[in-house]
């Protein structure tokens, strides 16, 4: 186990350095001299100077690469261009709106996702089951931004049932106030796909050779079901959270934009409209970083769902 | 057991064709199947139409006042109408002085020598148009139809670029093995061990604007999905019997790859293909919309949704109305398209659903 | 056993599948049968004979979906009809008063749950037994099954176990709950000979202390001749013959079962030809080329190919960064006398496979030598291995696996040609290709076909005709008829010995089934988990195993009908 642990912080070296290289590699390299990108929406010639300096763009790349890395390690990526905000302090301020809206939209979309995938399977091939899966391809058809403009629209523009946008300085607030329409227009859109995958990690299961041992001991279908084909298709589902896991931070950047919540998605939105890339830059280097742990974490974890996962 | 039933169906009935024309007749059989086929299809030649210019060529006219109503409903209230005719003359000059960063700044003049002269011939303009007109009395279905070409477009070329990369990616990795699987396989954690949103946007954040751009970024990022598939059946192709056998005659690495394996897997990398075209159109919307996408002078369904935003407000839906439902119809007949592509190649994957 | 009441009585069974919207297809045409009281019945057939159909239906295990059971149709159970029955009522009865064991051990076990979990499920439910009981219980019937060390093995996950011991532990499962009948669909297939017999000596066991009935159903008519009592064989959805086993082995009525009988090769004789199931559809004569055939390697013998300490390793990852060297092939040294075959037997995991594939470089061996008429063929390069690789050819096991699905017949049997440039253009090779598929028994018409088109048995003549377009000098058998039923095993069995005696090519023949082995080689080598056991020429072999593993193996073999008074 620890050894495991240990080979695989070791394997992460190389994919983190990959990670740097290639974030270097589009800022310094393709996107250039900060001179040039910021023409026109930076008109203080001291302050372009000062990036540049910052960055080292006269001198050669290895040594630009080398200050990258050591902004990396110290955590210390400098000021915005734009808003001249520290960077860790964007960091620090907006993860908390967006894991407000994140979580509890995991949270419900992946309960309702399994408890209607599992009904769904249930009544698998029926007519009931082919109206919804007809239902969910029309569903995911239609795009998020229609069902934000919509929805805003019509529950907080016509209804006034939500406030139409904003952000408050209470936890709760927030929650209560600010956060159900965008988690329940998030949830229209994702339900969809979610029940539709899921149903078909139950239905591989269904076909297994085991499910008809359980049927040949006598088991109702429903324990079938309930015990036997959803704890081995909980090891997709698994999966299938943890990727959606690093997501968690960035955010919806769409309903931050819409719905003006302060979070990291809206901070990622803005910084490319600005080429701000100080933020975009640290963002995503340590979401990376973030999402490699996560995953290790969330391989560590396997072994509690499937007993046949051994650390080699 | 159904392994065995499988088998003795096999044998019970005599396909004469190969396989290919086996789907083919699959897939002639599935009704729903086929009515997508004859939905995609015409969308295809409306977009084939529109880029030759014979239809929607001239999306770009202010044919209408500002929001004009659709014809069959020609009383609503209009209140912009007025304005906008007043109004008319001045939108022809640039409203703001951006000549430093706009790329179009030297060509004003002639742009403005242009219109003069079309402005001559366009004095009239109606109260209705069949669709309605959005903000500058411009025809919305013609508007549509060039929005439907470009993202269209877009979701085809970065959907094919995607699976040429993830399938010779895919293909080295799953089919050498070894170093050359590790290779493949640190860039794929590279890739992926950023979000996939956030990939997207740093991507945007340095390449700007543009068509080639919005292929380019979907393509590079878009890739890993299908490697991961492919990578997998690359592996357990490699270890089948027919390619052994192709060993043991001697057939080459790049015979073994391409002429014993790829016919083999082509239909995951159609129904990849496929599936990745829907994923792109969508993702092209939304980086249209957010301003990241096609340039200012074209126009996608995701512009149009970013001009609707604000027109549902004042109660103008059909702009909204009209990309919505286009975008819909097409995204899911493609996807249904799919899953009778998929049923049709697969017939083993239908036999389990 | 006249008097036996009947456990089971299955009347007019017709099972019918739906392929797709317009095809159906009867897998099972009318079938009745009876299942007598502590008795154990065959239902015996090959692939695509409904057996395991039938079995499927008794239990109520049929994909509702696909299949449909006719109007007719009846299994009578204790003075009701099973297949009337509400599903409650079945889930009642199942489990409990018959319960099943099936083919696949590994898949068959739920992968999440303890051994023990899976076993006492049926205890709480059937029984009503409380927690603590149900454990104590599931203990005792894991003992009474062989599981070594119950106490530990009952918090085991599935994976952990080896294929035999879940196999055991099926069978815990399946008469935890004293049932009056055990269905076993092909309970031994995928197991080992030695695990086979440990199997079929457990069940028969039990049979005997529970007063149970069984149903055993089987493609191995020889298996049967041990435990049953008697005997249904069944042939595309229909019964063909159905005796006490003493009669089906002694004195069989239906062609088809003398077929079966007689197809199969055995251990005391060797005729020219196996006999096939024509020879006893056709005619009440006996087969033709029923004189012994002589084999053997004597001194003197040209050696064609040789092996010197042939090694191969599998790296497993192991530790922090190491790698742990599995030694599948260990040392070993054997030689191939020009026009003979050599005999390669051995249980999964003995390495026969991987001889071999490491012999014509289709995986890399890690040490020794491979002497083909005196060059060492590990020891070239690519392109120099190139006009060797022509002469030594494999078929493989799986005839479904080996061809390409998207290639024509034609394609399959041109591209070695195009790759050596034998023949002189397309006509030339379309040519030859055409007048090997009328060697092996195919006909011209098959060229423009798909592989998907043909049956297992004709997709491995196919196989044969893509290796003789290269003329080759050894051929390599890797359990080439082991995927086959057993009346086509004979035709292909019959098809390589005519052109080993037309071409003089040598044989390499892997295997697991000894009887098929020591009718095709000259010389058996016996292995085991990678090293060499013994090695002699076939008859030796047979008659005086010098070697305790080689006994064992031979006596795991499959006696055919033994009286009841001669059975364990």
């Amino acid at each position: 186990m620890t050894a495991y642990i240990i080979r695989r912080l070791w394997q992460m070296i190389p994919t983190m350095l990959g990670v740097v290289l290639l974030i270097f590699v589009l800022f310094n390299w393709v996107g250039g001299d900060p001179a040039q990108v910021l023409a026109g929406k930076i008109s203080n010639p001291e302050q372009i100077e000062n990036i540049r300096k910052q960055l080292g763009v006269d001198q050669p790349y290895w040594k630009q690469l080398l200050i990258f890395c050591q902004q990396i390690v110290t955590g210390d990526f400098g000021r915005s261009w734009s808003t001249n905000e520290e960077v860790s302090r964007i960091f620090a301020t907006r993860i908390g709106p967006t894991l407000t809206i994140m979580f509890p939209l995991l949270l419900l979309e992946t309960t309702l996702g399994i408890l209607f995938a599992l009904g769904v399977a249930y009544v698998r091939g029926s007519l009931t089951d082919r109206a919804i899966m007809i239902a969910c391809t029309f569903a995911m058809s239609i795009s998020f931004l229609v069902y934000i403009i919509i929805g805003q629209w019509l529950f907080g523009f016509l209804l006034g049932w939500f406030p139409v946008q904003g952000w408050s300085d209470s936890y709760w607030k927030n929650l209560v106030v600010y956060a159900p329409l965008p988690v329940f227009l998030a949830l229209l859109v994702s339900v969809a796909p979610t029940l539709r995958l899921y149903r078909s990690f139950f239905l591989d299961e269904i076909n297994q050779d085991y499910v008809r041992t359980a049927r040949a001991k006598g088991l109702s279908e429903t324990t079938v079901m309930f015990k036997h084909v959803m704890r081995n298709a909980m090891i997709p589902i698994l999966t299938n959270i943890a990727i959606a896991l690093p997501g968690l931070m960035i955010g919806s950047f769409l309903l931050e934009k819409f719905f003006s919540i302060p979070g990291l998605g809206r901070e990622v939105i803005t910084a490319v409209e600005r080429s701000d890339f100080p933020v975009i830059k640290a963002i995503t280097v340590y979401l990376a970083v973030f999402t490699m742990f996560l995953n290790l974490l969330v391989d560590v974890l396997y072994k509690w769902v499937d007993p046949r996962v051994e650390f080699k | 057991m159904s392994a065995v039933i499988e088998s003795t169906f096999a044998e019970t009935r005599h396909d004469s064709a190969g396989p290919w024309r086996a789907a083919f007749r699959r897939l002639r059989n599935d009704r729903v199947g086929m009515i997508c086929v004859v939905i995609v299809a015409a969308y295809m030649l409306l977009v084939l139409g529109s880029a030759l210019g014979l239809f929607a060529k001239d999306w770009n006219r202010e044919v209408g006042v500002s929001y004009a109503n659709p014809s069959f409903l020609p009383h609503l209230e209009n209140l912009e109408a007025e304005s906008s005719r007043n109004l008319t003359a001045v939108s022809k000059v640039a409203p703001v002085d951006l000549s430093d960063i706009d790329p179009l700044a030297p060509y004003y003049k002639e742009l403005d020598e242009r219109t003069a002269k079309i402005k001559v011939t366009e004095i009239q303009r109606s109260d209705t148009l069949p669709f309605g007109g959005d903000k500058w009395g411009k025809d919305i279905i013609k508007k549509t139809v060039k929005g439907a070409e470009i993202s269209i477009f877009v979701g085809f070329a970065a959907a094919l670029l995607a699976a040429v990369l993830g399938t010779v990616f895919g293909a080295c990795a799953g089919y050498f093995g070894g170093r050359t699987n590790d290779l493949f396989e640190w860039i794929y954690n590279v890739f992926t061990s950023i979000p996939y949103i956030l990939l997207i946007l740093a991507f945007a954040a340095v390449f700007g604007k543009g068509i080639a751009t919005v292929i380019m970024i979907l393509g590079i990022t878009g890739w890993t999905g299908i490697y991961r598939l492919l990578r997998a059946e690359y592996l357990k192709h490699r270890e089948r019997e027919y390619v052994r056998a192709a060993d043991a005659i001697g057939a080459s690495n790049m015979r073994r790859m391409f002429v014993q394996i790829l016919p083999n897997v082509s239909h995951v990398i159609l129904v990849q293909l496929s599936q990745h075209v829907v994923q792109f159109i969508k993702a092209e919307v939304i980086l249209s919309f957010l301003g990241f996408g096609v340039p200012v002078e074209l126009v996608s369904w995701g512009t149009m949704l970013a001009e609707a935003q604000n027109e549902l407000v004042i109660g103008k839906w059909w702009q909204l109305a009209a990309a919505t439902a286009s975008m819909a119809v097409l995204v899911t007949a493609f996807s249904l398209f799919t899953d009778a592509l998929r049923d049709a190649l697969d017939p083993k994957l239908k036999a389990v659903l | 056993m006249t008097e036996q009441k009947n456990l089971i009585e299955v009347r007019d069974l017709r099972v019918r599948f739906r392929l797709d919207k317009t095809q159906t297809f009867d897998a099972v045409k009318g079938v009745s049968f009876d299942i007598p009281d502590r008795s154990t019945v065959a239902l015996v057939g090959e692939s695509g004979s409904g057996k395991s159909v039938s079995a499927m239906a008794i239990m109520g295990l049929l994909p509702p979906e696909s299949a449909l059971i006719l109007e007719g149709s009846r299994v009578i159970y204790q003075t009701r009809d099973l297949l009337r029955e509400p599903r409650e009522r079945l889930q009642k009865i199942r489990g409990k008063e018959i319960s099943m064991i099936f083919q696949e051990p590994m898949t068959s076990l739920n992968p999440v749950f303890t051994v023990g979990d899976q076993i006492c499920e049926v205890l709480r439910l059937h029984m009503g037994l409380g927690r603590a009981q149900a454990r104590a219980r599931g203990i005792e019937v894991l003992n009474e099954v062989g599981i070594p060390e119950p106490q530990l093995r009952v918090n085991s996950y599935p994976h952990q176990l080896s294929g035999g011991q879940q196999q055991r532990v099926m069978i815990a499962m399946a008469i935890a709950c004293e049932p009056k009948l055990l269905i076993a669909d092909e309970p031994t297939t995928a197991l080992d000979v030695t695990i086979q017999r440990q199997i079929l000596e457990l069940l028969a066991g039990l049979k005997q202390q529970r007063d149970m009935s069984v149903l055993f159903i089987t493609h191995d008519l020889a298996l049967v001749g041990e435990i049953a009592d008697h005997v249904v064989v069944m042939q595309e959805g229909e019964i063909r013959e159905s005796a006490s086993v003493a009669e089906i082995f002694e004195r069989p009525q239906h062609p088809y079962t003398r077929a079966l009988l007689e197809c199969r090769p055995r251990l005391d004789r060797r005729p020219q030809r196996l006999p096939v199931i024509d020879d006893f559809l056709r005619s009440d004569g006996r087969p033709a080329g029923q004189q012994e055939r002589k084999r053997g390697v004597v001194e003197g013998d040209a050696i064609i190919l040789e092996a010197r300490n042939l090694s191969k390793d599998f790296l497993l990852r192991e530790g922090l960064f190491g790698h742990k060297a599995f030694r599948a092939v260990e040392r070993v040294s054997f030689t191939l006398a020009k026009g003979k075959t050599l005999g390669l037997v051995g249980e999964s995991g003995s390495g026969k496979t991987t001889i071999g594939l490491a012999l014509m470089r289709l995986i890399d061996a890690t040490g020794g030598e491979v002497l083909f008429e005196g060059t060492d063929l590990l020891k070239l390069s690519r392109r120099e291995l190139m006009p060797f690789k022509r002469r030594i050819q494999i078929i493989f096991q799986n005839p479904y696996a080996s061809l390409n699905p998207r290639f024509t017949v034609g394609n399959i049997l041109i591209e070695p040609m195009q790759i050596h440039g034998i023949g002189a253009d397309l006509a030339a090779r379309s040519k030859l290709a055409y007048e090997l598929l009328d060697r092996v028994g195919l006909g011209r018409v098959a060229f423009n076909k798909y592989p998907h088109e043909f049956s297992g048995g004709q997709r491995q003549r196919i196989a044969i005709a893509r290796c003789l377009t290269m003329k080759p000098d050894v051929l390599i058998c890797d359990e080439s008829v082991s995927a086959l039923d057993v009346s086509i095993q004979a035709q292909v069995l019959n098809l390589l010995q005519d052109l080993q005696d037309e071409f003089h090519m040598s044989y390499i023949f892997i295997s697991h089934d000894l009887a098929v082995v020591k009718y095709m080689s000259d010389q058996v080598m016996v292995l085991n988990e990678g090293k060499l056991v013994e090695m002699a020429n076939s008859d030796d072999i047979y008659l005086a195993p010098k070697q305790e593993y080689t006994r064992r193996l031979l006596s795991a073999i499959p006696r055919g009908f033994v009286p009841a008074a001669a059975r364990v």
